[in-house]
């Protein structure tokens, strides 16, 4: 009696495949795992933590200052400003319209590059040129071309009838925003495409040759059949690409650095204003928390309806 | 900066995570040696050619005279310093001379960055620079830098056109009113073909409180107790109304120019599209270097109002609080100041000197790129009173500037535009006053 009981039942053992090793993980394990944690504790989580910390008090910049916890204050000190909310309401549009365009235009590209067409693996290479670009370089090169006077945009529209007066692209109030918008997609399409190619080769062809000789046309087999099967790739490309869209910095910084009139001033652009012209350090990083706050909260929104809509 | 979000695979927001990964580095403390051994470094925001060179060669100088307080030439860039100097002044490690203008150093010296200059300076040099400019630069009785150059603002005017006008051609001794000014534009405008003037006003702040002082208009109000108010009144709406009819009534200025800044309006200046651009004494250097040959300008001077004052806006040099070298660094400040040096820079920067004696070198008196004008026009200049306000910098930035630019766009009114002014900057100014 005491025997069997001590040895396992039988009906545990049966599954043949052995039990995960040791879920413990062993002692020596952290060794190792510590010249791989430093830099990521040193860089990553001791700044991220600091900041929040500055979150919490009055920082600003000067020599010989003095830095006192305020707890709240800067939060609430937030909530009234309605520049940063109008900022916020700017990155949000910035964000939403940048993201639906990248996955569409995106999408448009990967189901190009997804069929037979010769040359594909030059076209392949070409459509990720943008993503081997710095965003500086990227907005030095969209500078140019949006040059009231000497740039191709203005040039193109003029030969073509479509423009009597050349358009200041990104000093006027009503262009800025979209102006600047279009350079976003082109400078966020080459992952999405890569991504969503990615997903399309794995989307089995029998399905559309089967809605085919059911007699779904082109459009019909592209919504029904294709686009369901890529429904995880889609959440996570266009989560991934919201929050990096909603962070934006150096592209706008160079393109705009905020103008006209603030109309493309990004939140990212507003904490920097705040820290490094102004020297409000603690209120800057108090932005910081409440983007992160409600980043989560949009991402955290979309991915559960999107997973609710998957199970249903 | 506030929060580092690792494990991006783009190189998204760069500048944050450099400035996180250069605080951190800080913190460790990276300086090695003993700063004190090092030489000065002067940050210079020279950027045309001559000044470059005029500034170099004087900095050569010094150094031969001086082997024992070496200075280094450090090129920096007026679109981005300040963000750098804040951070280098943060991190600890600032420039310990640094180049600047007369508006920023009121936040610079509200977070106590900036050397108390007074008793450094050699009586000669403190005796030499008008008062007016010295009070650019003093700030609750402490002089934060020394004022070097300065930019009247004028009008640059082709002759030809003007001739041909019959309108007066203004002179030193009879300059024309701002109403002059207004009728010759009528004259001057050909409608489809020519405007007579072009206001580059992208960033019109410092332009347009400058010109207000031509009527009196101050846009702060600094109460016994030291509170600051922003006030846009009727002297204050004057040179504002009057810039916005020639855009919108009188359509005698461009609306097209007013999104441009400095020199962009001046090609279409030498196809004759615009009989007079706006600009700071500086833009003749671009009409003598890029205008075609057999193109005849001449600068108008300096348009009247009430009074022919002008707010003075000056290029500075100043010492970092705290610097190892803060006697020599005075001491470099005073050489750079001296009339001859003066001189050259201002040669170079197409600016007027502060150095009376300077002003009054033969090299400026001359008629040659009208230089007699602009010297004259100097004398015109005052310090105006949004010099003296904490967090400028900032209302300029987020409340002037934009609505400035709006307001020139036709997009708000007059009475809007005031009423925001002053709610908005009244709210940036008490930032200021809370933590003062």
């Amino acid at each position: 009696m005491t025997l069997t009981s001590a040895s396992p039942p039988p009906t545990e053992a049966a599954p043949p495949r052995p039990r995960p090793r040791a879920r413990r993980p062993d002692r020596s394990a952290y060794a190792l795992l510590l010249p791989a944690l430093m830099p990521v504790v040193l860089f990553s989580i001791a700044p991220l933590v600091y900041g929040m910390f500055l979150a919490f008090t009055d920082a600003r910049a000067g020599r010989d200052v003095d830095t006192s916890l305020v707890f709240l204050e800067n939060f609430g000190h937030l909530l009234d400003d309605v520049q940063f909310w109008s900022s916020f309401r700017i990155g949000l549009v910035w964000a939403v319209t940048v993201t639906l365009l990248q996955y569409a235009a995106g999408m448009g590209l990967a189901l190009l590059l997804n069929q037979n067409l010769r040359l594909r693996w030059l076209a392949r290479t070409l459509a990720l040129f943008p993503w081997a670009m710095p965003p500086v370089i990227i907005g030095l090169m969209w500078r140019l071309v949006y040059h009231p006077d000497a740039g191709v945009l203005n040039a193109a529209l003029t030969d073509l009838g479509l423009i009597s007066q050349n358009i200041d692209w990104l000093n006027d109030f009503g262009w800025a925003l979209p102006a600047v918008v279009v350079v976003g997609v082109w400078t966020g399409m080459p992952q999405t495409t890569i991504v969503l190619l990615a997903g399309l080769q794995n989307v089995s062809r029998d399905l559309g040759e089967a809605a085919r000789v059911d007699g779904a046309g082109p459009w019909r087999r592209f919504t029904g059949v294709t686009l369901p099967q890529l429904r995880s790739v889609t959440v996570a490309i266009m989560s991934l690409n919201f929050v990096w869209n909603m962070n934006e910095f150096a592209l706008v910084y160079v393109l705009t650095q905020g103008g006209p009139g603030g109309m493309t001033r990004l939140p990212m652009l507003y904490a920097y204003e705040e820290a490094f012209r102004y020297g409000f350090f603690g209120y800057a990083s108090a932005m910081g928390v409440a983007i992160v706050i409600v980043v989560l909260a949009v991402l955290g929104f979309y991915l559960r309806r999107q997973l609710k809509e998957a199970e249903a | 900066m506030t929060v580092g979000r690792g494990g991006r695979g783009r190189r998204r927001g760069t500048a944050l995570a450099a400035a996180g990964l250069a605080a951190a580095v800080l913190v460790t403390g990276c300086a090695q040696g003993d700063p004190g051994e090092e030489p000065m470094r002067y940050l210079s925001l020279a950027w045309q050619t001559q000044s470059i060179e005029a500034n170099r060669r004087l900095v050569q100088e010094w150094n031969r005279e001086h082997p024992d307080a070496p200075v280094e030439y450090v090129q920096g860039s007026w679109d981005n310093v300040n963000d750098q100097l804040v951070t280098a002044f943060e991190g600890g490690d600032p420039p310990d001379i640094i180049h600047n203008e007369s508006p920023t150093l009121t936040s610079f010296e509200y977070r106590n960055y900036l050397a108390d200059l007074g008793d450094d300076l050699p009586a000669d040099v403190r005796a030499d620079i008008g008062d007016a400019a010295w009070d650019t630069v003093t700030i609750d009785g402490r002089v934060v830098g020394v004022p070097l150059l300065q930019e009247p603002q004028v009008l640059i005017a082709n002759a030809d056109i003007l001739r041909e006008s019959g309108v007066r051609i203004p002179t030193v001794e009879e300059p024309w009113t701002w109403d002059e000014f207004e009728a010759a534009a009528r004259e001057l405008t050909v409608p489809g073909e020519r405007h007579a003037v072009a206001w580059p006003l992208s960033s019109p702040t410092n332009r347009v409180l400058n010109l207000a002082l031509n009527f009196g208009g101050e846009f702060f109000r600094v109460a016994e107790d030291g509170t600051v108010t922003v006030e846009v009144g009727p002297r204050e709406r004057e040179v504002l109304e009057r810039i916005h009819r020639q855009l919108y009534t009188d359509r005698t200025a461009d609306p097209q120019a007013v999104g441009m800044s400095g020199s962009d309006p001046l090609p279409a200046f030498f196809a004759g599209q615009y009989a007079m651009v706006q600009g700071g004494v500086y833009t003749r250097q671009q009409v003598v270097e890029q205008a075609p040959d057999g193109f005849d300008w001449v600068m108008l001077p300096p348009l009247v109002g009430d009074v022919p004052d002008q707010g003075a806006t000056s290029q500075t040099l100043s010492v970092a609080a705290g610097s190892p070298h803060e006697a020599d660094a005075a001491a470099f400040v005073a050489f750079m100041a001296e009339p001859d040096n003066q001189v050259d820079l201002a040669l170079g920067d197409w600016l007027t000197p502060t150095s009376q004696e300077a002003l009054a070198s033969p090299e400026l008196t001359t008629n040659e790129n009208e230089w007699d004008v602009a010297v004259h026009a100097a004398g015109n200049l005052r310090s105006a009173p949004y010099l003296q306000v904490p967090g400028f910098d900032e209302f300029k930035n987020r409340v002037s500037e934009p609505l400035l630019q709006e307001y020139f766009g036709d997009r708000i009114s007059l009475d809007e535009l005031a009423r925001r002014m002053e709610e908005e900057g009244d709210a940036v100014m008490a930032r200021y006053a809370d933590e003062g």
